[in-house]
């Protein structure tokens, strides 16, 4: 850890200390041991999800995440709901990107099935993906600042997240449930003045984006707060299940987007970033640069895509569409990394097992707790934060 | 890592204080939703039919199908209209997207406030609503995106150079896969089931052969219709006119599904799968006069109840006008010889060549049974008795094509003029211009009619099939002379037909006498209809039997005369067309059932 | 792939192969060999990106199907480990040691199908369901609709009529 000017005299980091036999050095008889609940109310960006703190003065000792707040049975719903009816419920699975459900649900049932999708669909698709993407990194790389106190980055954001929104709701009908990826293809074209009206909104990401750089990442008092906290171990990234960001951070290039390409990934030109350092500051800096990414892929997608076309491929009619027996594993980058579907079909109209596997059920469980261990308390909303959480994806 | 840049640089932050704020200062007023914004619900009611697809798709049971004042059930429409429950709605459109008709779309309206819950419940169309007129919202995406097939799987048919020359089955019948995605396009509303006389299951059985389950569709079928591959060839098809797809794309072929199903179970496994293998007899008699549609329908399910049934025929084959009267290349014998057979190996006896009436009175049938149901049908052809009509080259329709069945030589004519514009009409003449090309090796057919292209009572593909054959169809004439020149016809003198019904709405076709026209021929057929003939019903009993409009006997809903022994069916009460003999026959069984368990 | 798989096959008794997608294979083995062939593919074979683990109800058959998926990022290859056990007193062995989420997994099946991991750490506190007294509720037998039929209560005043129904009914009542 490096020390800097503004360091006053501790790594933070390293505190309790550990002892020769590796565990914490903490006086447990001296009784001063604390319960803390943090949350279920909606910790910043993070979701009601609530975290039972063992704290010794402000260091914690112990940790262990509760959630269930947010649990709708949504997977057992799915059970007795026919294919067509599953695609408006299953992006309730997650308010930030419910885009990523949808393209998971129809990818998988396209693929079981064996249908192609149109080509403006598939450009279409891609396009919907990375807005949603900007517009949840619009709220979470300001979120970050906002756990430290820095509240303005977090109004830019919400301004910007809503132009995005206003965006999906000419494009999809919707603002935040945008129900637009729908097995079989999309459920519209671009309409008219669309292509500019993004573009002009993205000029103001752009400067939205040097903005963010100088009040938080040029930010002595966020800089204190986050550098060197919240350490993620590169061997942990394994062991844990770490993807996306968190994952890119430590320095493993994984992005699914480059590694598995689907839809039209493999037609455009990116290059996602990695760093080394692991703590808060990096994890935030590499969704700086993804969100930097998101607007250049979504230059890239509007000037290649074509204008016209059909929409939807022809399905079995929708009421009665039975999905031959199979599995399959469908997979698709969110702002968080990994997003999967397990889907099993078995030759009925219903489907018989949908499972989603969502980033923050291994980072917002087993590797919260884990990170949780000799952090201040008040670096615990930063670190979920960092994390990227999502409670329903833990619960479904 | 830090510097005094790092200290300095938030300040950037400042210049926003410059800056305009971006927020919108009347969003109540400022900010309509955009063009396709899913908001609330509108329902153009009257292009509605209450199909309920849009009930069945909502995967939040938002909707309920509700009856509504006003509007009342009928052909095509059930009356319901959706009622929407915004307590549990998603605005996700899918039954904006499902929508048979198009009628159910969303506004861009999004804001409504009220202190009663209860209000959030309403009727898009009915209740009205300040967005009832917004032109813009959600409404189908188009560009290809249908939820289900609009068009129809095309049928196979033989090519008109195969087919002019011989009889044989112009359609060939749709192979398993052909079906399945036809039976696919189904959205099963159910809105069909009321307008087929026989009220079939249809979508029950459509339902069957997606799932691949034709023994189960055999079964559906014979629920209510036990001439399944006569049906499947030849039914005037109602059922198609009111399909909700109908409304958008092309009508689920109903009547060659039917067909599919019947096709592909072969008759030695009937029994097995409709469990009649063994019926517990009941020991009670019923006497049947002709072996028509109404009547082989009577005898099939008084048979399955456990009578003995005995039908009377006057011809030396079963089936009446469905053998004697339909062309073998739109019906072959083999297919009635299928449906009639499994009819008869449940025990139905058949005795053919007796004249009930001449052979054996009516009356003696009553005391020898316990009823008796006579579905007769139609069988003596009208004349047009214009000027020329009694010269022995005139002829009759159904007297024709009974001889053709029979196997008799015909006269065909070197050129024929042939007067109607129904089914009948497009049988005659696509049969006689078979004959004409076998013979001559060509063929001149003209067939005119008094109703204009669009109101010809024939099917549409049967005129089209016709044209295709070679025939000239040339509607909206009224004939007039037929021109006998040296005891030789020469031709049909007519005018142009300029209305059928006169203000009342009765039968008084207006003519313009200036647009005249002739058309050349040798022989003339006419084929404007059929009449009873009734004449078996003889002194005493005649007297006890009330008569009800237009000729035809009085009847009550269990198709029981005024005699209550004698029940009636068929073309003579209903119709004319197969499937009403059908459903006569089937209820009049029930009927006769029903009298005979209450006696 | 196939030729990683036929490999694969020699050490271990694969029963079924599906090849899903050219970086995508679901096998299925017995439940002895799981654990033996989890930690071969994590150490020797790379594999050692665990992507989930989930169980399916088969309950025709009575049995639940656990699936393993595996990735190697290095490859880029996807590999499901399928195996079939018993629905009745459901148990497996734990796989929490080789990866740390494991344990969340194996605790929420637990709770959601009530399939037994002896040994796994927490296996026995309840994940999401507080106080939960009925059946794991993923199970096929539970039935959400009666359950919520049962618990909460509907909204008076609705009902709904099926078009053939009712214009039978309109129509023709006696026919």
């Amino acid at each position: 850890m490096n020390k800097h000017w503004l360091n006053i005299g501790y790594d933070r980091s390293k505190y309790p200390e550990t002892g020769v036999d590796g565990n914490l050095v903490i006086d447990k008889t001296a009784h001063k041991l604390v319960k803390l609940w943090q949350g279920p109310n909606h910790p910043g960006v993070t979701g009601n999800m609530s975290i039972e703190l063992t704290i010794s003065g402000d260091e914690i000792v112990e940790a262990k995440t509760h959630v269930g707040y947010l649990h709708r049975g949504f997977e057992k719903l799915f059970e007795r709901r026919k294919y067509i009816q599953v695609f408006p419920t299953c992006i309730r699975l997650c308010v930030a990107e419910p885009d990523y459900n949808e393209y998971n649900l129809a990818a998988s049932v396209e693929e079981l099935s064996g249908i192609e999708v149109p080509e403006v669909a598939q450009w279409l698709r891609t396009l919907v993906l990375e807005m949603a993407r900007l517009q949840s990194l619009l709220r979470v790389v300001p979120g970050q600042g906002g756990t430290t106190g820095l509240g303005i980055g977090v109004q830019w954001g919400v301004y910007l997240r809503d132009l995005i929104l206003d965006r999906f709701e000419e494009l999809t009908g919707g603002r935040v449930y945008h129900m637009y990826i729908i097995p079989g293809g999309v459920r519209g074209l671009l309409p008219e003045g669309f292509k500019k009206r993004l573009k002009s909104t993205l000029k103001e990401i752009d400067e939205f984006i040097v903005n963010i750089d100088n009040l938080m990442f040029s930010n002595a008092v966020f800089k204190k707060r986050t550098i060197g906290v919240g350490y993620i171990d590169p061997t942990w990234v394994d062991s844990y299940g770490i993807v996306g960001p968190n994952a890119r951070a430590a320095g493993f290039k994984r992005d699914v987007r480059k590694d598995y390409p689907y839809l039209k990934y493999n037609e455009l030109e990116f290059d996602p970033q990695t760093a080394t350092e692991s703590d808060i500051y990096t994890r935030s800096r590499i969704r700086w640069h993804d969100l930097k990414m998101t607007v250049d892929l979504i230059q890239q997608i509007l000037d290649k895509m074509p204008d016209d076309g059909i929409i939807r491929a022809q399905t079995p009619n929708v009421l009665h569409w039975k999905i031959p027996k199979g599995e399959t594993y469908v997979r698709s980058e969110s702002s968080r990394g990994e997003y999967g579907f397990y889907v099993v079909a078995d030759g009925t109209e219903y489907p018989r097992r949908i499972n989603l596997r969502g980033p923050s059920y291994t980072h917002a469980v087993s590797l919260l707790e884990h990170m949780l261990i000799g952090a201040n308390i008040a670096d615990v909303a930063s670190i979920m934060v960092s994390l990227q959480t999502c409670p329903p994806e833990i619960e479904r | 890592m830090s510097s005094l840049k790092d200290i300095l640089m938030p300040f950037t932050a400042w210049k926003n204080v410059f800056k305009e704020p971006v927020s919108i200062k009347d969003p109540l007023n400022e900010r309509p939703g955009a063009p396709r914004y899913r908001g609330f619900h509108k329902n153009d009611v009257k292009s509605c039919i209450g199909c309920g697809t849009c009930e069945s798709i909502c995967e939040n049971e938002a909707i309920d199908m509700v009856a509504i004042a006003g509007f009342d059930a009928k052909n095509g429409d059930s009356g319901l209209r959706p009622k929407v429950d915004y307590g549990r709605c998603c605005w996700c459109a899918l039954c904006v997207d499902v929508c048979t008709t198009g009628s159910l779309t969303l506004s861009n309206e999004y804001k409504w406030v009220d202190t009663d819950s209860d209000n959030f419940r309403y009727i898009p169309g009915i209740d009205n609503k300040p967005w009832d007129n917004n032109e813009l919202g959600w409404k189908k995406p188009g560009n290809g995106y249908e939820f289900y097939q609009l068009e129809r799987v095309k049928m196979e048919e033989l090519h008109p150079e195969e087919r002019d020359k011989s009889f044989i089955e112009i359609i060939q019948g749709y192979s398993k896969e052909q079906a399945e995605k036809e039976a696919d396009r189904c959205v099963e509303c159910g809105i069909c089931t009321a307008t087929c006389p026989a009220h079939m299951g249809i979508p029950q059985y459509i339902k069957a052969i997606r799932n691949n389950n034709l023994e189960e569709g055999l079964r559906i079928l014979y629920d209510t219709n036990p001439l399944p591959e006569i049906c499947g060839r030849i039914c005037t098809h109602k059922c198609e006119t009111v399909c909700s797809i109908g409304h958008r794309g092309e009508a689920i072929s109903i009547r060659w599904l039917k067909r599919y199903i019947a096709d592909q179970n072969p008759s030695e496994k009937y029994k097995t799968i409709l469990e009649t293998d063994f019926i517990q007899k009941n020991g009670k008699k019923i006497a049947i006069i002709g072996s028509g549609p109404a009547g082989l329908s009577a005898a099939h399910y008084l048979a399955k109840m456990g009578y003995e049934v005995e039908i009377f025929e006057k011809l030396a084959q079963a089936g009446g006008m469905m053998r004697y009267g339909i062309p073998e290349y739109r019906l072959p014998y083999d297919s009635i010889d299928k449906d009639i057979n499994y009819i008869l190996s449940l025990g139905v006896k058949i005795h053919y060549n007796v004249n009930v009436g001449k052979d054996i009175t009516l009356e003696q049938l009553g005391k020898d049974f316990d009823a008796v149901f006579a579905g007769t049908g139609l069988h003596l052809g009208r004349s047009t008795r214009i000027e020329g009509s009694d010269h022995k080259n005139v002829y009759q329709s159904i007297e024709l094509l009974r001889k053709i069945t029979q196997g008799e030589e015909i006269h065909v004519a070197e050129k024929i003029v042939v007067i109607g514009g129904g089914n009948v009409a497009m049988d005659i003449t696509r049969s006689l211009a078979r004959l004409q090309n076998q013979k001559y090796g060509k063929v001149q057919m003209i067939t005119t009619s008094l109703e204009t292209e669009e109101k010809m009572p024939a099917d549409r593909e049967e005129v089209v099939e016709a044209r295709e054959e070679g025939a000239i169809i040339n509607p909206g004439w009224a004939p007039q002379k037929v021109e006998i020149q040296d005891g030789i016809i020469k031709g049909l003198h007519v005018v142009q037909c300029m209305s059928l019904f006169d203000a009342t709405g009765n039968f008084n076709p207006q003519c313009n006498m200036e647009n005249a026209r002739f058309f050349e021929g040798d022989m003339v057929v006419e084929s404007i209809g059929q009449g009873m003939d009734l004449s078996y019903i003889a002194e005493p009993l005649k007297d006890d039997i009330e008569m009800g409009p237009r000729g035809r006997i009085k009847v009550n809903s269990d198709f029981q005369t005024s005699v209550p022994w004698l029940f009636m069916g068929g073309d003579t009460i209903q119709g004319p067309d197969v499937i009403h003999g059908i459903a006569n026959g089937h209820r009049a069984a029930m009927g006769i059932d029903k009298y005979l368990t209450e006696q | 792939m196939k030729k990683f798989i036929k490999d694969l096959s020699f050490r271990f008794n694969i029963t079924e192969i599906e090849y899903q997608r050219k970086n995508l294979a679901f096998v299925s083995v017995d439940k002895e060999s799981v654990m033996q062939m989890l930690s071969y593919l994590r150490d020797t074979e790379g594999f050692s990106h665990f992507v989930l683990m989930t169980a399916v109800d088969w309950i025709e058959d009575g049995i639940f199907q656990l699936t393993y998926i595996l990735n190697n990022p290095t490859k880029k290859i996807d590999l499901a480990i399928r195996i079939k056990i018993l629905r009745e007193n459901a148990e497996m062995y734990s796989a929490h040691h080789l990866w740390n989420q494991v344990a969340t997994y194996q605790r929420e099946l637990k709770e959601m199908f009530g399939i037994n991991f002896p040994g796994s750490p927490r296996v026995n506190e309840s994940f999401l369901l507080e106080g939960w007294d009925n059946i794991p509720p993923m199970r096929r037998d539970f039935d959400t609709k009666k359950y919520s039929e049962e618990t909460y209560f509907p909204r008076p005043g609705r009902g709904t009529n099926d078009p053939a129904q009712h214009m039978k009914i309109k129509l023709y009542p006696n026919e």
